[in-house]
């Protein structure tokens, strides 16, 4: 579980939420402060002001999954086998070990025949793939997603939701612009202009948004 | 006004693009699974990569550009004013088209991805062009932009457009349908008949496809009318 606050970063202001374990999808307009949110919960920057907690500790950068919007943020290393394998190398996992899961993580996304490829020449979605391998790879406990289904066409899409439904990881945290893959979470939280505007089920928040183009598309088109 | 690949060949390692097709005035819409070869499309298509083979030539074309997938390339400015400057439009009037009143000398890199992105096809979509390709213009976007970005591309009509996405949900009303499939470009026809053997088809379509039905167009107003014609 993860707990926040009194929390204050730059406009963004969350008085007191909680995020329970499961899947939840932070949704709002482009500049609400997703982004800025879900960098806040990995650790990757200290708020000014208030705290956020996972289990009752503070959060800590690197020991959960995160993968950027930008897909060239993701990279650290030429290759993809070796961007593959980085968080089981700084875990000092054995050579072996290591190979024997960097290729098994690449053929379940297909990647397997790019392992050689240098990362620029991969395209935005095999990026964005290899960048969710990277952070699956070491079996985190908390996973944060920012808006990475963009850069995804469907099939690829319903690869990277079984790849993330069966990690096993105990929080998922993502941001997308997938109303209809919101909807399939199990809370929704809605940001506007820094703040928290709803939080609840997916019905409870969507409920909400049905005059508007936030409402899932799947709902209204096949209600 | 043309656009023609002829016969283009393109190489990377073992991994081979191929395309023959003409695009003319229209929107043409490219799908394609992740690493089919739709940026390289686009790029070869805006000419900005050299064919290895095979020719791409313009007729009529007088004025071009190309949106690139990720916004973050496009920035030569240091602040939104000069950014705006750099497309030759009027920056108060690119910031306030794109929601950014007021913040003309921000760092464009201070922005959100999705602002980031709306405020460069922003400057775009300012210009008319003969030939716009645009690479994934919907990335990032919530649903007010992507909405945005289909009437600006209506508003650009008498070109030639060029679409490549993934997006799902919200499409522009479209002349011709394309698709990569593993480096080759296909051409699937044109709209409605084009839907029945697209094989990369937006999720909604294929839940109205397996119904038997076929939407007149690819716009949400098109979607929704035929999810009513399937609950007849």
């Amino acid at each position: 579980m993860i707990e926040i606050r009194d929390l204050g970063y730059r406009s963004l202001r969350i008085g007191h939420l909680v995020i329970p374990d499961g899947t939840t999808a932070l949704i709002g307009t482009n500049g609400s402060g997703k982004t800025t949110l879900l960098r806040l919960l990995a650790g990757l920057a200290p708020p000014d002001t208030g705290s956020i907690t996972v289990d009752g500790t503070r959060a800590v950068p690197g020991c959960a999954g995160f993968v950027d919007e930008y897909p060239d943020r993701n990279a650290l290393f030429s290759r993809l086998a070796d961007e593959l394998a980085a968080p089981l190398r700084f875990r000092r996992t054995p050579c072996e070990e290591l190979d024997q899961r960097v290729r098994e993580a690449a053929v379940t996304a297909g990647l397997d025949d790019l392992l050689e490829r240098t990362m620029d020449t991969l395209s935005g979605g095999e990026k964005v793939m290899a960048a969710l391998l990277s952070a699956l790879i070491s079996s985190p406990e908390t996973l944060f997603l920012d808006e990475f289904d963009s850069h995804l066409d469907y099939d690829s899409l319903v690869l990277a939701e079984d790849l993330i439904s069966s990690s096993g990881a105990r929080t998922v945290v993502r941001c997308t612009q997938n109303m209809d893959l919101a909807a399939q979470y199990g809370r929704v939280i809605v940001l506007h202009q820094g703040r928290v505007f709803r939080a609840g089920s997916p019905e409870e928040v969507f409920s909400a948004l049905e005059e508007t183009c936030c409402y899932p598309f799947s709902r209204r088109a096949f209600r | 006004m043309k656009l023609s690949l002829s016969a283009v060949e393109w190489h990377a390692g073992s991994w081979k693009f191929r395309a023959d097709a003409t695009f003319t005035p229209g929107v043409h819409l490219v799908s394609g699974r992740v690493g089919s070869g739709k940026t390289t499309l686009a790029l070869l298509s805006a000419r900005l990569l050299q064919p290895d083979a095979g020719a791409v030539a313009y007729e009529d074309i007088t004025s071009r550009t190309l949106s690139f997938q990720y916004p973050e390339y496009h920035i030569t400015g240091s602040t939104l004013y000069e950014e705006a400057e750099s497309y030759g439009v009027d920056p108060f009037a690119a910031c306030a088209r794109a929601g950014l009143s007021g913040r003309d000398e921000e760092d464009p890199f201070r922005l959100s991805r999705g602002e980031l992105k709306w405020f460069q096809l922003t400057c775009l979509f300012m210009n008319r062009w003969d030939l716009l390709i645009l690479d994934e213009p919907f990335s990032a976007l919530d649903c007010r932009g992507k909405l945005a970005v289909c009437r600006s591309i209506e508003e650009n009509r008498g070109g030639i457009v060029l679409v490549s996405t993934h997006e799902q949900y919200i499409l522009p009303k479209t002349d011709c349908l394309w698709e990569m499939m593993s480096g080759e470009l296909t051409l699937r026809g044109t709209l409605p008949d084009a839907i029945s053997t697209w094989e990369s088809a937006p999720a909604p379509i294929r839940r109205l496809r397996e119904q038997g039905v076929i939407p007149a167009n690819l716009t949400r107003d098109d979607i929704l009318e035929a999810a009513c014609r399937m609950h007849e």
